[in-house]
């Protein structure tokens, strides 16, 4: 039977990669900890398989078809997009899948009742996906189910449906009847903004939402998590911070536990988030 | 108000080497065939509609306060910004400044398609 053996809930901004490549910027240095502390666990764990959560930037889903959560159930994949590359230098890759545990996620023949995915037999992940990936696994060794979700383009589900999801990939990675150690990964942000008056200020956009945010986590509360990021919150504290679901679906996966690491880790980009949950 | 053309247009030169290098060479006349590609395909089917007079001159201006207050999305505003502009007409710290400039008198536009 398979395992959930952890989840871990991750800042996937791009500019980490390009910022930690040389030598550690000063305000870098506790980021840099955190991904050796999360990639350190990830070796502890030893994950055959690995459910990422993440938010597609228009690379896999534009709005001429936008689903709100698409699994991507191929035995192998694309990632990093050319206009990553050529921005971010962010290296493009191949990544194994597992197309077992992707259409059990799904439902098998028919999709589970309460979550209507979309799916894919041909993800082209983005950064979201990679750069985690890239600082957790750096061998790109572990097979991925992605789990794309739509943060970007409203309207984005609600937070509810988030913390659902989670509860639905949890409930399905335990009657997965092969034998598996699965490990759920989250990406996202805390207040966050690109695009808006209040990007690239030097510190975060909302250093409020963020307290209360990583308290939600440290704690367990996800029903206050998931009370107090509505559309409207989420844009107050920036308008890139609906990525913040994306921990919400962190949280349920854990079953609403206590994360051991929960911190928003201060940086000239704002606060990056990094969780970490033991398994349920 | 036409904001899906509007993301399809920036989204399409971001992700598309070809259409930047046209798009930064003349935006005018790459508007000009981008939008005569989508009103008359072949076969005939609609292609996404049509941007309005407002927009096509915002785009010519690069003007990325207007685009941001017609409800352009804000992600895909800024990575069309940052590939058409840097570094040939300006270096990124100066795109920051003059972008937060351009879109602050407007606050947050609703951006939904």
């Amino acid at each position: 039977m398979a395992e959930l053996v952890g989840v871990l809930g991750v800042t996937h901004n791009p500019l980490m990669w390009s910022s930690l490549r040389g030598s550690t910027p000063p305000d870098l240095v506790e980021v840099a900890a955190n991904f050796d502390r999360l990639r350190a666990r990830v070796g502890e764990l030893a994950p055959d398989v690995i459910v990422l959560v993440a938010s597609d930037h228009f690379h896999m889903l534009m709005m001429a078809n936008m689903p709100a959560f698409m699994i991507g159930k191929a035995p192998e994949m694309r990632a990093g997009h050319p206009n990553e590359g050529r921005v971010f230098g962010l290296p493009p890759a191949n990544l194994p899948g597992d197309s077992d545990l992707g259409s059990h996620l799904l439902g098998g023949s028919d999709l589970a009742p309460g979550f209507d995915f979309a799916f894919s037999d041909e993800p082209w992940l983005d950064h979201s996906f990679l750069v985690p990936l890239l600082f957790l696994t750096p061998h790109l060794d572990i097979p991925v189910v992605p789990v794309l979700t739509n943060c970007n383009a409203p309207p984005i589900p609600v937070a509810a449906r988030f913390a659902a999801l989670g509860t639905h990939l949890a409930d399905r990675i335990d009657s997965f009847p092969a034998t598996r150690r699965v490990l759920v990964v989250g990406s996202g942000h805390l207040a966050h903004e690109l695009g808006g008056p209040r990007q690239f200020l030097g510190e975060s956009p909302d250093p409020d939402f963020d307290e209360k945010a990583v308290w939600w986590m440290g704690r367990g509360d996800l029903d206050s998590a998931v009370a107090s990021t509505s559309f409207h919150r989420l844009t107050e504290a920036g308008n890139e911070s609906y990525q913040f679901l994306n921990f919400i679906t962190c949280l349920a996966a854990a079953r609403g536990r206590p994360a051991n690491l929960a911190e928003g880790t201060p940086t000239r980009f704002g606060n990056l988030p990094f969780f970490a949950w033991d398994a349920p | 108000m036409s904001r899906y053309m509007v993301n399809k247009l920036m989204w399409e030169v971001d992700t598309g080497d070809r259409a930047l290098a046209e798009f930064k060479e003349d935006p005018g006349s790459f508007l000009a065939s981008w939008e005569a590609r989508y009103e008359r395909p072949v076969p005939p089917h609609p292609g996404g509609g049509r941007l309005t007079d407002a927009e096509r001159e915002a785009f010519r201006a690069r003007d990325y306060g207007a685009l941001y207050a017609m409800g352009a999305n804000p992600f895909l505003l800024w990575q069309f910004a940052r590939s058409v502009s840097v570094p040939e007409e300006m270096g990124i710290e100066e795109l920051i400044s003059s972008f937060r400039e351009a879109v602050a008198p407007h606050g947050y536009p609703d951006f939904h398609t």
